[in-house]
């Protein structure tokens, strides 16, 4: 598996190169702005790019833009953008299109190797990784006769790990149950919040996303 | 030679002049020169003739045309004496009696004098027939004198002065043609020699029509060097003095040259000569018209206007639509418009005239107009008179407005400065302690993973990468407290879903600003939406709330409505008194509705144009 790093911090960028190759992950390219980062996936097209979303020369948003421009030019690659801070808008911007390929963590979720390596590979695989904040965020805000309060805690568990992008097996794995209890609490979920079922499980990360936040 | 000087007005004035017009109880007129440091000229002031001198004066005048009417019935013109005859006598009667009109209506003019004059010169001329030797001798000498007087009069319109160097020129050169040439002749006579022999008689005339040309340029390059154009008499008088002058040099060449037809083209310019003083009362018919404006500027200044219709109602009053006002501000040394605005007086050259406005010794405002609005003195005088006290609040509004403008820029300095540093801190936090821990993490983790074997190091080491954690937690807050990079990185739009999503009771957001904004205008919605939300939060007690953006008419507005309990108190804490200050310091407008019981609204305009 190919990956492209952009970050401006040496230590960071570092770091994070470090832990990916021990995980077995071949990073191909350290940037340390966006324009070569854009220049790099394009000689290289790795599996995944990791890009910082400020960066320089105006620390705005300039790893955004990025990572929106490899969305539109390289379908192919998956982008994941790392961040100081997590905003709903910004997450809605991402995944504007559709979430495949696409994450948004908080820079500290690095430090759980295990956790990111593995957000790593689904995004590099076509899948999302969008950090739990976002989610919990969303689920925190309440509302006139919310569908989300007719959830059991266990419903809303699984709703969160789905909403952040975890599979069926990811769910089944972290709640230590089986793969057919997931499926029937994710159906029951979809009857409850009134959506349709939809096949792919990239899909239904945008699917819940804009229903929590509308 | 002075005393002539002064009598014809030849000596010159520079081109732009300022009145100063002291208004109060003493309404002296005090004519300043633009180029004079200090205001420090005369008074230039004379008297009305007398009723009885200008009775006399009208009587020599018909007298004269009567005179004229008789000796020019015998002249060389064969044909059709009356018309020339007749011709000759009503200029001599319009004149004298239009100079007299214009002398009486404005003494401190010296044009209704010069004017008389003119009148009385084609009788002088016309002695050339009289049978009498010596009488007979003058009026032929002065043969040429009514065209160069009539070029005089015409040049030295409206003030009566020949206010430039070329007009002198002219002028002085037509006399010395005249007076000159007539004298030689004279002499040689005297001495027995033909005076009177036509190469010497045509010389002069050949040197008067140069002159008529010249002055006939003179006339259209003035013209063309002001802007008059809101003052059609007077337009059609200069025409009219203009065709007069080309109707003169015409027909003094073509009796130069016996031409056939000379007599009909005398008839066209003496009928040219006779058309002017009927335009010029024409002219003085519709200041009379101007004075009944000051009475209605007076009615219009008695319902208390509103200083910004004062322009209007003096544009109104004085005939011209460009006129400007402006207030002096002797705290800032300037001259400003309503809003406090510097103005600066415009320079010579500039084809603007000024006025002065002075009120009970104070200087208050000038009057920034046309140059041709000084053809009425009188009218000008009047109208500032009248608006004296409404002037004078403008002067207080001006002022007022430009403490506010001062106001409101050290104000908006103060903000945009504290904004720069709290941005250049969250800055050093992100890149600096934010990154930093992030990376002591990580290693943490990786040390982790090379001491899996022993339990008691791995918990401690997962504890310390809990605190880290928190740690970073605490610092976002604080980092996003100090400044909202989201804002600055994404716009506003972006970053109010964040606000929205965390809110206290749920919120309907709608954004319509199409695009980015300035980023103080940006930064200053952030914060309203983000206190009044806290607002909300704190003290409202409602169930829901809507947060508006829009941008319309160069307007970003920001409104965020709840449905509690009402009646914030806008004093209440620093919150909503340091958004006001934030949201004012860019030229906005923040307002609160909290009626009791009713929700609370509040609304941010900010300008974004």
């Amino acid at each position: 598996m190919r990956v492209a790093i952009a970050e401006d911090s040496v230590l960071l960028r570092e770091g994070l190169a470090g832990l990916l190759e021990e995980a077995g992950l071949d990073v191909v390219a350290r940037c340390e702005d966006a324009d070569d980062l854009l220049l790099k996936v394009r000689s290289f097209s790795p599996d995944v790019a990791i890009v910082d979303i400020r960066m320089p020369p105006t620390h705005n948003d300039e790893g955004l833009r990025a990572a929106l421009e490899i969305r539109a030019q390289h379908p192919s690659v998956g982008v994941l953008v790392l961040s100081q801070y997590v905003e709903v808008g910004l997450a809605l911007k991402l995944l504007a299109e559709s979430a495949e390929g696409v994450g948004y963590l908080l820079k500290d979720r690095i430090s759980d190797v295990k956790e990111f390596v593995a957000a790593v590979r689904r995004v590099a695989d076509g899948g999302s990784a969008l950090d739990p904040i976002i989610v919990s965020t969303l689920l925190a805000r309440q509302r006139p006769d919310d569908p989300v309060s007719q959830l059991t805690p266990r419903e809303r568990e699984v709703l969160e790990l789905m909403a952040a992008g975890s599979s069926n097996q990811g769910i089944a794995d972290s709640l230590v149950i089986t793969l057919r209890a997931v499926e029937k609490y994710v159906s029951s979920i979809f009857g409850k919040l009134g959506l349709p079922s939809t096949g792919s499980e990239s899909r239904r990360v945008l699917a819940v996303l804009l229903y929590l936040r509308s | 030679m002075p005393l002539i000087a002064g009598l014809f007005g030849l000596e010159g004035e520079p081109g732009r002049s300022i009145v100063r017009l002291t208004g109060g109880k003493k309404g002296v007129r005090t004519t300043v020169r633009a180029a004079a440091p200090l205001f420090t000229e005369p008074v230039d002031a004379q008297a009305s003739p007398s009723p009885i001198a200008v009775g006399a004066i009208a009587v020599a005048g018909c007298a004269a045309a009567a005179l004229s009417f008789d000796l020019s019935l015998g002249n060389e013109f064969g044909r059709a004496p009356y018309v020339h005859a007749t011709l000759v006598a009503w200029i001599t009667v319009s004149y004298v009696l239009c100079g007299l009109i214009a002398w009486r209506r404005r003494p401190e003019s010296r044009f209704g004098p010069l004017m008389v004059l003119t009148g009385f010169a084609p009788t002088v001329a016309r002695l050339e027939e009289a049978s009498a030797g010596p009488v007979q001798a003058i009026g032929d000498g002065l043969s040429l004198l009514p065209p160069v007087m009539l070029l005089h009069l015409f040049l030295a319109y409206p003030s009566g002065r020949l206010e430039r160097r070329f007009d002198r020129f002219i002028v002085v050169s037509g006399y010395a043609v005249v007076f000159g040439i007539g004298l030689a002749r004279l002499l040689l006579e005297g001495a027995g020699l033909d005076g009177g022999s036509n190469g010497v008689v045509n010389a002069q005339r050949a040197a008067i029509v140069v002159l008529a040309f010249g002055a006939l340029g003179a006339l259209i390059s003035r013209r063309r060097s002001s802007a008059r154009r809101f003052r059609t008499s007077r337009e059609l008088l200069v025409a009219c003095f203009a065709l007069a002058l080309v109707g003169l040099g015409v027909g003094i060449a073509m009796t130069a040259v016996d031409a056939p037809g000379t007599y009909v083209a005398r008839w066209v310019a003496f009928g040219l000569v006779g058309t002017a003083p009927v335009l010029l009362l024409f002219g003085h018919l519709r200041a009379g018209l101007a004075r009944s404006a000051v009475g209605d500027l007076f009615i219009e200044l008695r319902s208390d206007p509103e200083p910004s219709e004062l322009k209007d109602a003096l544009a109104r009053a004085l005939r011209d639509p460009s006129l400007a006002l402006v207030y002096w501000l002797p705290e800032y040394g300037t001259y400003a418009d309503l809003n406090g605005q510097a103005v600066a007086l415009p320079g010579p050259g500039e084809g603007r005239a000024v006025t002065l406005i002075d009120r009970n010794g104070n200087h208050v405002a000038a009057l920034l107009h046309d140059p041709s609005v000084e053809d009425e003195p009188k009218l000008l005088e009047a109208v500032t008179a009248a608006a004296g006290i409404a002037i004078e609040n403008g002067r207080l509004h001006a002022d007022l407005r430009a403490r506010l403008e001062e106001l409101r820029g050290s104000r908006a300095r103060i903000v945009a400065a504290a904004q720069k540093e709290r941005q250049r801190l969250e800055r050093n936090l992100h890149d600096g302690a934010q990154q930093r821990l992030v990376a002591l993490s990580l290693e943490l983790s990786i040390i982790e993973s090379k001491v899996e074997g022993n339990p008691g190091a791995t918990a401690q080491l997962d504890q310390a990468r809990r605190e880290i954690a928190a740690t970073l937690d605490e610092l976002r807050e604080i980092a996003k407290g100090i400044y909202p990079a989201v804002v600055t990185g994404h716009g506003l739009e972006v970053a109010l879903e964040q606000l929205a999503a965390r809110a206290a009771v749920p919120v309907r957001l709608t954004v319509q600003v199409g695009g980015r904004l300035p980023e103080p205008i940006e930064v200053a919605g952030y914060y309203v939406v983000s206190e009044s939300l806290a607002n909300v939060a704190k003290y409202a007690e409602a169930s829901t709330a809507t947060i508006e953006v829009s941008k319309m008419n160069g307007l970003l507005a920001v409104e965020v409505t709840d449905d509690g309990i009402g009646g914030a108190d806008t004093e209440r804490g620093t919150g909503l008194r340091g958004l006001a200050d934030r949201v004012e310091a860019l030229g906005g407008r923040l307002r609160v509705w909290s009626p009791n019981g009713g929700g609370t609204r509040v609304r941010a305009e900010i300008p974004c144009a």
